[in-house]
């Protein structure tokens, strides 16, 4: 009787212990996408001082910015509107770019964040909050400078906070 | 004073091409990268947005720069493991890049329309690593819309892509599929 009961509670927590291991796994496997517009941005700059800190020392820049899983800083960078288009999933795309800079900054939005910016003209002094991808560079191949490249965008409003 | 010239000179130098690229070279206005691998055990799919490119039309280069941290999985864990150091390495090797050239320029008419079958020879490095390519490109035009269309197989281990051991081992595939689009 007593070796029955030992038996039967080793298999009832050895049963318990799968179904953690089982909902870990789970939970690991379908773990989402972190959330960048819901976290709070890292670094605060102009999109002309983000430009020169990648071009003065790139490896210092993304050694500071990028993150060995792809989870890099999140950003918060005002610049003037260059130019807005879409890319070939539908997101907005805006360039945001001093006059007389050699490269700015492209900010991919989101089919949720699409719509808040459908007011915007080019020229706007905006500021933008999203993860960055890689940075700006010239390209001696492309024969032109590459743009820091923020991506999940959102706008933020400036007036409100 | 020397510093400062020399810096003048490679300032007009670069100034020059920039002019020089207004009249030959197609800059990319939207791209997609799309890499996809096939296992029994499950498909994997990552899309890529942000990628420029160039189309030179007087010496049929082409130049991809592919910006590796801009995939997007539908899995957060999967894109931890594709851009961690076990793998792709995306924090010290953040652009991918092709370079190629159009070895049948004469088959293509970039000023009148319609779709040519082109093959593009080059290297292409992912990973730090570079390696030959010999690819099969077509190419529409449209007015003045370039369209770019190609789709490739690559050999991870070619690349010193690895996947030793656990899941990913089982779960990618050793050849995967590359397709791109790019509009000019």
């Amino acid at each position: 009787m007593f070796k029955n009961k030992i038996i039967k509670t080793v298999l009832i927590l050895f049963g318990i212990g799968l179904l953690i291991a089982g909902g870990v796994g789970f939970y690991i496997f379908n773990m989402p996408h972190r959330d960048v517009q819901s976290l709070n941005s890292d670094y605060q700059l102009s999109a002309t001082a983000i430009v020169a800190e990648y071009l003065e020392n790139p490896d210092g820049a993304n050694e500071k910015y990028l993150d060995a899983e792809g989870e890099s800083k999140i950003l918060e960078i005002t610049g003037k509107i260059a130019s807005i288009t879409t890319d070939f999933k539908d997101q907005k795309v805006i360039l945001l770019k001093g006059d007389y800079a050699k490269a700015g900054v492209t900010c991919t939005f989101t089919e949720i964040t699409n719509n808040s910016i459908l007011h915007l003209k080019e020229g706007e002094e905006i500021s933008v909050k999203g993860v960055i991808r890689s940075g700006a560079t010239f390209d001696e191949d492309l024969e032109m400078y590459e743009n820091v490249i923020l991506e999940k965008c959102s706008l933020l409003n400036k007036n409100q906070s | 004073m020397k510093n400062s010239t020399i810096s003048l000179v490679v300032i007009m130098a670069f100034s020059f091409s920039a002019f020089a690229q207004t009249d030959n070279k197609l800059v990319s206005k939207k791209t997609h990268f799309k890499f996809y691998s096939h296992t029994a055990v499950e498909d994997i799919e990552a899309n890529n947005y942000s990628s420029v490119g160039t189309i030179n039309i007087n010496t049929g280069e082409i130049i991809f720069s592919v910006p590796m941290q801009s995939y997007e999985f539908e899995k957060a864990k999967m894109q931890q493991h594709y851009n961690s150091a076990k793998f792709l390495n995306t924090k010290k090797f953040p652009k991918s890049k092709l370079k190629g050239k159009i070895s049948n320029l004469d088959d293509v008419d970039f000023k009148s329309d319609g779709s040519y079958k082109t093959n593009v020879e080059g290297e292409l490095t992912i990973h730090g690593v570079t390696k030959k390519v010999n690819e099969e490109v077509s190419i529409t035009v449209e007015g003045s819309n370039v369209v770019l269309n190609t789709s490739f197989k690559l050999t991870l281990a070619d690349y010193e892509i690895a996947f030793k051991d656990g899941k990913p081992s089982t779960n990618i595939a050793k050849e995967i599929e590359i397709t791109v689009i790019a509009e000019y």
